[in-house]
């Protein structure tokens, strides 16, 4: 075996190894890492996306039930009340639950959560829905 | 320069504690202030000297943080850090608690009424502005609730003569709202400021804006309306505001408070530094440019921070002033003869 021609090749090799190796790991951990936060982050965004929706979902709820509520009487007074309740579920109506990509989601969803806040000051309830003191707020 | 501003009293308004804010009913007879001891002091003159007419207790559970008298001068309203704010009545000398005012999460920090006297806005550490509707009965109304600010709100001021609101906030921004179609919307922010903006003062025409800040600065924003000759941008109707002049190198710590005189025009500012400075426009300078001069400059006028200056409303170059020492002090501005 002719020692001088194979040499450069296995010294190469060795010589190398160690990008290679470093080259090939990187890949593959990068792989892993993209795949892993693909995961993650929709575990993350289903995550927050059921919070939203089951927030919003609760204002409609607490919105349409008062609505249903003050239809009842016909006092002037209540107009005011019933008028941004109306409000209030014609922004939750609107609001774009299928995109969330929409560049003005979190801007609506502070205007819908003033919104409640104000309908909540209006008919005297206090916001986080807090009933008697043992009870837990509603948090979001 | 030394002369231009002179003691005149020096008042332990809130002994060992902070004193936050003072506020000069509309006509400049009678000065409220405000501090830590969950205090409101009402203080009015006789003879030569200031005295405190009455104290207002009672109303809150924790610090007093700002105090606004309604245009009409008759009512007092408070914010407090216990989350609520108090309207005050006045039955000739004395005041009562007629209603308080609750929907904020946390800290209110501060308290304004719109000149018409029918609007009330409050500002809280929940980053939310809260617009209010006073009817005759005195029944106050939520027409609005402004989540505009990302951070603690800290100062909120209305527009001399328009339905036009300004907000300032931890978040380095000024935020501007109005009414559109039955409900509050933001319709400016103002960025520049490197730090949190601590107050606002509009000037006696509106047109101008002045903002103070964490970064030991003073902005004066100017208002330009659509189709202006300056060529500034603006959206559809609605005016922009546009930063004209950058007060820096003046101040050495946080401003925390500024003061537009609605008489003579001077500007005033409460420092971190413990010192009081007044500014002139330049008479001759470029109202798109304008330059200001500092025309006094009081270091030490207390014992530690000065947390507010306030002009009176009618009689010229009289400025009260409040600090942590829990002092306020009466000062007589002499505006010199060539700014």
């Amino acid at each position: 075996m002719d020692v001088a021609s194979c040499e450069p090749d296995a010294f190469e090799a060795v010589f190398m190894a160690d990008e290679r190796f470093h080259s090939e790991g990187y890949k593959e951990g990068y792989a892993d890492g993209s795949h892993a936060g693909v995961i993650e982050g929709r575990q993350y965004g289903a995550l927050r996306g059921a919070n939203i929706g089951s927030e919003i979902g609760c204002y409609l709820g607490f919105a349409l039930t008062w609505q249903h509520l003050l239809h009842k009487c016909t006092d002037e007074k209540h107009s005011k009340k019933i008028r941004v309740l109306e409000s209030l579920i014609g922004m939750i109506k609107k609001f774009p639950f299928r995109d969330p990509t929409y560049d003005k989601l979190q801007e609506d969803l502070e205007k819908i959560r003033g919104k409640f806040k104000q309908v909540c000051s209006l008919l005297n309830i206090p916001s986080d829905l807090r009933i008697s003191t043992e009870r837990s707020a509603l948090t979001f | 320069m030394k002369d231009s501003l002179t003691l005149l009293f020096r008042i332990p308004a809130h002994p060992d504690s902070r004193c936050w804010f003072l506020a000069w009913n509309p006509t400049g007879t009678l000065l409220a202030s405000c501090g830590c001891d969950r205090s409101i002091r009402i203080w009015g003159k006789e003879g030569d000297a200031w005295v405190c007419k009455s104290v207002l207790g009672e109303g809150h559970q924790r610090t007093i943080r700002k105090i606004a008298w309604s245009p009409c001068g008759n009512y007092l309203a408070s914010a407090s850090f216990d989350a609520t704010t108090c309207i005050w009545k006045k039955n000739q000398e004395e005041f009562e608690c007629v209603t308080t005012l609750e929907g904020h999460e946390n800290e209110v920090k501060s308290v304004a009424w719109a000149p018409s006297g029918s609007l009330l806005a409050t500002c809280s550490r929940d980053k939310s502005v809260w617009v209010w509707e006073v009817d005759e009965e005195d029944e106050y109304e939520c027409v609005s609730v402004l989540n505009s600010h990302t951070q603690d709100v800290k100062h909120v001021v209305w527009h001399p003569n328009q339905e036009l609101l300004a907000s300032a906030s931890y978040d380095d921004t000024v935020k501007l709202y109005q009414e559109e179609e039955d409900d509050w919307v933001c319709c400016a922010t103002l960025e520049g400021h490197e730090s949190t903006v601590w107050s606002l003062a509009f000037d006696q025409s509106g047109k101008h804006l002045a903002s103070c800040s964490d970064d030991k600065t003073v902005r004066i924003w100017r208002q330009y309306k659509p189709g202006n000759e300056q060529g500034v941008v603006c959206s559809g109707t609605d005016p922009s505001w546009k930063c004209v002049c950058t007060l820096s190198g003046f101040h050495t710590r946080t401003v925390y408070d500024v003061a537009w005189c609605h008489l003579t025009g001077s500007l005033a500012t409460a420092c971190g530094d413990d010192a009081i400075r007044v500014f002139e426009e330049q008479q001759l300078s470029d109202p798109q440019q304008p330059t200001f001069t500092m025309t006094a400059h009081m270091p030490r006028a207390h014992s530690q921070d000065v947390n507010c200056v306030a002009w009176n409303p009618k009689e010229q170059g009289l400025l009260v002033s409040c600090s942590d020492d829990g002092e306020m002090a009466f000062w007589k501005y002499q505006r010199p003869e060539v700014c």
